[in-house]
């Protein structure tokens, strides 16, 4: 099977002050095409550093991150944007809309950067829309929707330019049990037994346990525990 | 991403901050309107001076007269501006010592490059009679060729001589209300007629006509009166005529050919008049027309080789349009001012705007912007502000200007003189005050564009 994902005594640190930070320390995993990967651990155990290295928002200190075989390293900014747009879909737990653009102007706004022409671009955003189930709220501001109505908002965008993996931060972090629930089910189904990557990063066991083919546990920035379910 | 979505976006983010957009594009429409009205004042008052000229059609054409004489003044200790004057225009040091200007030297005149034509400037001194009106003037000698050229392209009534041999005389319009009230349309084909002097053998007609001169003057010059009627072809707008002198004193112009046929001499020359009048005829003065204005120069150089006298208005205008770009120049810079503070106020918008955008901008990155994305919307929002700042200040500093021009013109009717425009906003100021309010602002939001687009992604999303 293609891997997806495939990073080599992957490194990230930092100085917070004095200090050096290790946040990711070594980390080699390998994500198959299709599979749903759950990044477990606690608040600073390098999860969320793991994450934004394979989409490309970050750059590593030291080691190697591979997306279908592309090393993020050798690409230059432009190229990292072009894979942040092209190979992945972010969803966050705070949600990251825009707060004066509608719904759909959000979901938009992910196919204007591919340079989209408005009318298809339109038309997707509130095919996506329904596809999360809000059909009726295309013209919602973020303010005037509920935490799991935004986070559908957000996913809806996350899958505008069609991404071969999803990169999911905590997506129910902020959202009550049901509205997790609903959420997590939806990744689920975009995972669609195996169609499309996803990686989840989470703090809860019950979660990643939950929808997770894998789940690999991180703790100071190295991989500590690894099981399928 | 499309030109037209960023420029959309970039829309939207003005909208969003409608009060803080407003002002700083009316920072710039300060600016402008004060660089315009500067520079608008000083186009005007260039246009006066220079207009003047222009209009008369002048600059292809070279004036030629004799050397001046060395006078005994004339090296010692003359007045300054007259010997730069001289040295400035009069004949090169190796001059030839034939240098009158007669026929022959009409002929090696036109024999010159760039040369079009060559004609003698030959003004009459008479006395005009219309009706009951008796005046004293010179009338001018118009070369055919001058048809719709330089003051003959706009007639109050009537129209150009028909032919050189037509006994017609065309008047200006200044000329025409000294003579009478009638309307130059009454004027037009009506006769008056002229009373000049010739060289002639009756001392009593010379006694007729100077009264109290002694009849014959020195030389043996004799001198008679004649008089000659013309049929009013047409009436100029302005005071003109084919040569700088007669652009000023230009009252009445007649044929060339009717000029030279009443005295190819001119009266008040001292030199035509003491020639022996076996001479050939000399002009005191020759006006040489070249191809393009550009030329003269080079003709003027040549025609002062041969060792004559020679000078063009675009000798005179050369030193008047340095004043002038030195003048634009000081106002445009005093304009300026207005300007370089309202572009630290677009800096000042646009660094304001990129702090409460940060996450947006973070947002933006994450979902596939890239840097070159983020700098051309925050560019474009700051050229927006620009071009509207531009629109507006043209709008502001040309309702100023008529402002100040209604005020200005009506105190100087009230002290007894002609209104005219003291700021012009020509089209190349509209479109240059425009594309330097862009121009400005593009400059002004080049450093926070780039640092917006420089952001990490990473770092702005967690900003609040």
């Amino acid at each position: 099977m293609d891997a997806a994902v495939e990073t080599q005594d992957l490194a990230k640190h930092y100085t917070m002050g004095r200090a050096l930070v290790r946040a990711l320390d070594g980390v080699t995993l390998r994500v198959d095409r299709g599979e749903f990967v759950g990044l477990l651990g606690t608040s600073g155990s390098g999860k969320s550093t793991l994450l934004n290295l394979v989409a490309g928002l970050d750059r590593p200190t030291a080691g190697s991150v591979a997306v279908f075989g592309r090393d993020l390293n050798g690409l230059s900014r432009t190229d990292l944007s072009l894979h942040r747009r092209k190979m992945v879909g972010m969803i966050f737990q705070s949600f990251n809309l825009i707060p004066t653009m509608t719904a759909a102007e959000n979901v938009a706004l992910a196919m204007m950067f591919a340079g989209v022409p408005r009318g298809a671009r339109d038309k997707r955003a509130r095919e996506l829309l329904e596809q999360v189930g809000l059909g009726g709220r295309q013209r919602h501001r973020p303010k005037e929707l509920s935490g799991g109505e935004q986070q559908r908002v957000s996913i809806a965008r996350a899958l505008a330019n069609d991404p071969e993996i999803l990169l999911a931060d905590e997506p129910t972090g902020n959202l009550d049990s049901k509205t997790a629930h609903e959420i997590l089910s939806l990744l689920q189904a975009l995972n669609d037994g195996g169609k499309r990557t996803v990686v989840l990063v989470t703090h809860d066991a019950s979660i990643a346990s939950r929808c997770a083919q894998r789940t690999v546990t991180l703790l100071d920035g190295r991989i500590v525990a690894e099981k399928r379910s | 991403m499309m030109l037209s979505d960023t420029t959309q976006l970039a829309l939207r983010n003005l909208r969003e901050a409608v009060l803080r957009t407003a002002l700083t594009a009316l920072g710039v429409s300060i600016g402008i309107a004060s660089l315009v009205g500067m520079v608008s004042f000083g186009v005007a008052i260039q246009d006066q001076v220079v207009g003047s000229f222009m209009r008369s059609g002048l600059f292809d054409s070279v004036t030629v007269t004799e050397p001046f004489r060395a006078g005994p003044r004339a090296g010692g200790r003359g007045r300054g501006g007259a010997n730069a004057f001289r040295q400035q225009v009069g004949p090169s040091k190796q001059a030839p010592a034939d240098t009158r200007l007669d026929e022959d030297a009409l002929k090696k005149f036109a024999a010159l490059e760039r040369v079009v034509e060559v004609f003698p400037n030959i003004r009459v001194p008479v006395q005009v009679a219309y009706g009951d009106a008796h005046e004293f003037t010179a009338a001018i000698g118009v070369p055919m060729s001058a048809r719709g050229r330089g003051v003959f392209q706009s007639f109050a009534a009537g129209r150009f001589f028909a032919n050189e041999s037509e006994d017609a005389c065309l008047i200006s319009q200044d000329f025409a209300s000294r003579l009478t009230d009638r309307k130059p349309a009454q004027i037009v084909g009506t006769t008056l007629t002229l009373a000049y002097a010739s060289q002639g053998n009756s001392a009593d007609a010379a006694a007729a006509m100077f009264p109290g001169m002694p009849p014959m003057l020195p030389g043996g010059l004799n001198i008679q009166r004649n008089e000659k009627t013309f049929r009013i072809a047409g009436i100029v707008e302005r005071q003109g005529g084919p040569d700088p002198v007669a652009a000023v004193f230009g009252a009445i112009m007649i044929p060339l050919a009717k000029a030279r046929a009443m005295g190819s001499y001119d009266v008040l020359s001292p030199q035509a008049l003491l020639r022996p009048a076996s001479d050939k005829p000399s002009y005191s003065t020759v006006t040489v027309r070249v191809a393009r204005a550009q030329d003269t120069e080079e003709v003027e150089k040549k025609i002062r080789d041969m060792g004559y006298t020679a000078f063009s208005i675009a000798d005179v205008l050369k030193n008047d349009r340095r004043a002038f770009i030195l003048l634009d120049l000081f106002l445009g810079l005093v304009g300026s001012i207005a300007l370089t503070v309202a572009s630290l106020g677009i800096v000042n918008t646009m660094v304001m705007s990129i702090l409460e955008r940060t996450r947006e901008i973070g947002i933006m990155k994450a979902i596939g912007g890239s840097d070159e994305d983020v700098r051309r919307i925050f560019l474009i929002e700051a050229a927006l502000i620009g071009v509207m700042g531009g629109v507006f200040g043209l709008i502001l500093g040309w309702a100023v200007g008529r402002g100040i021009n209604y005020g200005a013109n009506y105190y100087l009717r009230t002290q007894g003189v002609p209104a005219t425009n003291l700021f012009l906003i020509p089209w190349w100021l509209v479109a240059g005050g425009v594309t330097f309010a862009l121009l400005v602002s593009l400059i002004a939001g080049s450093v926070p564009a780039m640092r917006a687009s420089r952001l990490d992604p990473i770092q702005a999303l967690r900003h609040d």
